[in-house]
C-alpha cells in the first residue's frame, strides 16, 4: 500500500519494525502463512483447526480468569479448569510439533487489529 | 448510491475535497445532524487502497473544518435520502450524545509492545508440573502483572483525555492497545506526557499515532472497556 | 514526502489508518454494506461463535 502523505506517528520509541510486523500480522483474520498448497492440504487444515482451538482456549482461559477474580469459582472448579487448560496446552504443543506449526502460525485475530480479546 | 463519510453537527462546513471515485462531497442537512455524503455510481465498494485513502481523506477534511464529527465506517451506503434520513432519525438521541462527546476533540491511538520473554512456560518449564490450581494462579498473576504495567502507561494518559478505551494483552506481543479522546489543544501536552512515560519504560515499544478523527468514539457504544 | 520516513513508521501509521476506517466509525442500521471483504464475513461469523461461547457459561452471581 502507498503511504499517506502526512506523518501521523506522534511518538515512537523502541522496536517499531517489530510492532509494524505484529500489527500487520494480526490485521488479517487468517494466519498469514496459511498453507493452501494442495500437497499440504492436511497441514493447512490442521493450521486452521488448531488456530480456532487456540483462540477458544485463550477465550475460555480469559473467562476463567475473570471468574477467578470475581471469586465465583469453587476450589474444585479451579483445580479442574487448571488441569484441563494444562492438558490442552500440552496436547496443542504435541500437535504443533506434529504438523510443524509455530505459535505465530496459529495467531488468529478477529476484527480490529487484535482488539477482540 | 449515497455513500456516507461522516456525520457532523449542524450546520456542517463542507470541505472542497474529492472523495470516492473523485466525486465531490455533499451535505444532507437533517435537523441537528448533517450527513456528509458522496453520490457514487456503484453498487459495491471494494476496500482497496484507493477507496480507503479516499474515505480517510474526506473524513480528515471534514474533521478539520468542523468541531463535532462522527466518522462513518467504510463502505456504508444508502439507496436514497429517505433511507439515510430514516437511519439517522432512528438513532438521533445516541448520535447527539456522541457528537457532544467528541466536540472539540481528536483521537490519539497507542500501541505498546512488551519484550518477548518465555513467561508462558511453553518452553516446558513449569508446564506439566504443579496442580491445576497452581496453573490458574500463575496465569492470573501473569495477567495482573500485564495489566499493572499497561496501566502505568495508560492511566496517566487517560487522565488527559475526555474518554479512553483500552485492551490489555490482545496478543502475546501487544501489551496495550488504547485510544484516547483528547481536546485539540491538549494534544501536545499528551505527546509530552507520553514521551515522559516512554523514558520511564525504556524496555517497552511505544507507538502513538494521530491525531485522528474520532473513529473509535463515534458511537456511545465505544465506551471504555 | 513519506519516502523519507523509515518504513516501519509508514507501516504503523498506515495500519492504524486502515484499522480505523475499516473497523471503527459509526454504523447506522438501515444502511447497505457496500464493501465486500472476506475479513468482514469471517469477523461477523466468529462474533456469533464467540457470543455462543459466552452463553455457555453458568450465570454469574457477581457483577459483570
Amino acid at each position: 500500500m502507498k503511504p499517506r502523505e502526512d506523518e501521523r506517528l506522534l511518538y515512537g520509541a523502541g522496536d517499531l519494525d517489530g510492532l509494524a510486523e505484529e500489527l500487520d500480522r494480526v490485521g488479517t483474520a487468517f494466519p498469514r502463512r496459511i498453507n493452501a498448497d494442495p500437497e499440504h492440504v492436511e497441514r493447512g487444515l490442521a493450521q486452521l483447526v488448531l488456530t480456532l482451538v487456540e483462540l477458544l482456549r485463550q477465550l475460555m482461559e480469559r473467562q476463567a480468569l475473570r471468574r477467578m477474580e470475581q471469586g465465583t469459582l469453587t476450589d474444585e472448579e479451579l483445580e479442574r479448569l487448571g488441569e484441563t487448560f494444562q492438558k490442552l496446552e500440552q496436547r496443542m504443543e504435541e500437535l504443533k510439533r506434529e504438523f510443524e506449526l509455530e505459535d505465530r502460525d496459529l495467531n488468529l485475530n478477529l476484527g480490529p487489529l487484535g482488539d477482540l480479546l | 448510491m449515497l455513500y456516507l463519510y461522516a456525520l457532523s453537527e449542524h450546520p456542517a462546513a463542507v470541505p472542497p475535497v474529492l472523495g470516492l471515485d473523485d466525486t465531490p462531497v455533499a451535505v444532507e442537512r437533517l435537523d441537528a445532524v448533517d450527513a456528509l455524503i458522496g453520490v457514487v455510481e456503484r453498487e459495491r465498494v471494494e476496500p482497496s487502497e484507493a477507496a480507503i485513502l479516499a474515505h480517510a481523506r474526506v473524513v480528515d477534511a471534514v474533521t478539520a473544518a468542523n468541531d463535532a464529527v462522527l466518522p462513518a465506517r467504510f463502505g456504508r451506503g444508502y439507496s436514497d435520502l429517505d433511507a439515510l434520513r430514516t437511519a439517522i432519525t432512528a438513532r438521533s438521541a445516541e448520535l447527539d450524545a456522541a457528537l457532544a462527546r467528541v466536540r472539540g476533540c481528536l483521537e490519539l491511538g497507542l500501541r505498546v509492545m512488551a519484550p518477548r520473554n518465555g513467561t508462558r512456560g511453553r518452553d516446558g518449564s513449569g508446564s506439566g508440573s504443579g496442580s491445576g490450581s497452581d496453573y490458574m494462579r500463575a496465569r492470573l498473576e501473569e495477567r495482573r502483572q500485564a495489566e499493572r504495567v499497561a496501566d502505568e502507561v495508560h492511566a496517566p494518559l487517560a487522565e488527559l483525555a475526555r474518554a479512553a478505551s483500552r485492551s490489555v494483552g490482545a496478543t502475546p506481543e501487544l501489551l496495550l492497545s488504547a485510544a484516547y479522546l483528547v481536546p485539540r489543544n491538549a494534544v501536545e501536552d499528551f505527546r509530552a506526557r507520553l514521551a515522559e512515560l516512554g523514558d520511564d519504560h525504556p524496555d517497552l515499544t511505544l507507538a502513538c499515532t494521530g491525531p485522528w478523527p474520532p473513529y473509535s468514539f463515534a458511537t456511545t457504544e465505544a465506551a471504555p472497556r | 514526502m513519506t519516502e523519507h520516513l523509515p518504513a516501519a513508521q509508514q507501516d504503523v501509521t498506515l495500519l492504524e489508518l486502515v484499522d480505523r476506517v475499516l473497523n471503527k466509525g459509526v454504523v447506522l442500521t438501515g444502511d447497505i454494506t457496500l464493501s465486500v471483504a472476506d475479513v468482514d464475513l469471517i469477523y461477523v461469523g466468529l462474533r456469533v461463535l464467540l457470543a455462543s461461547v459466552a452463553t455457555l457459561e453458568q450465570p454469574e452471581t457477581g457483577g459483570a
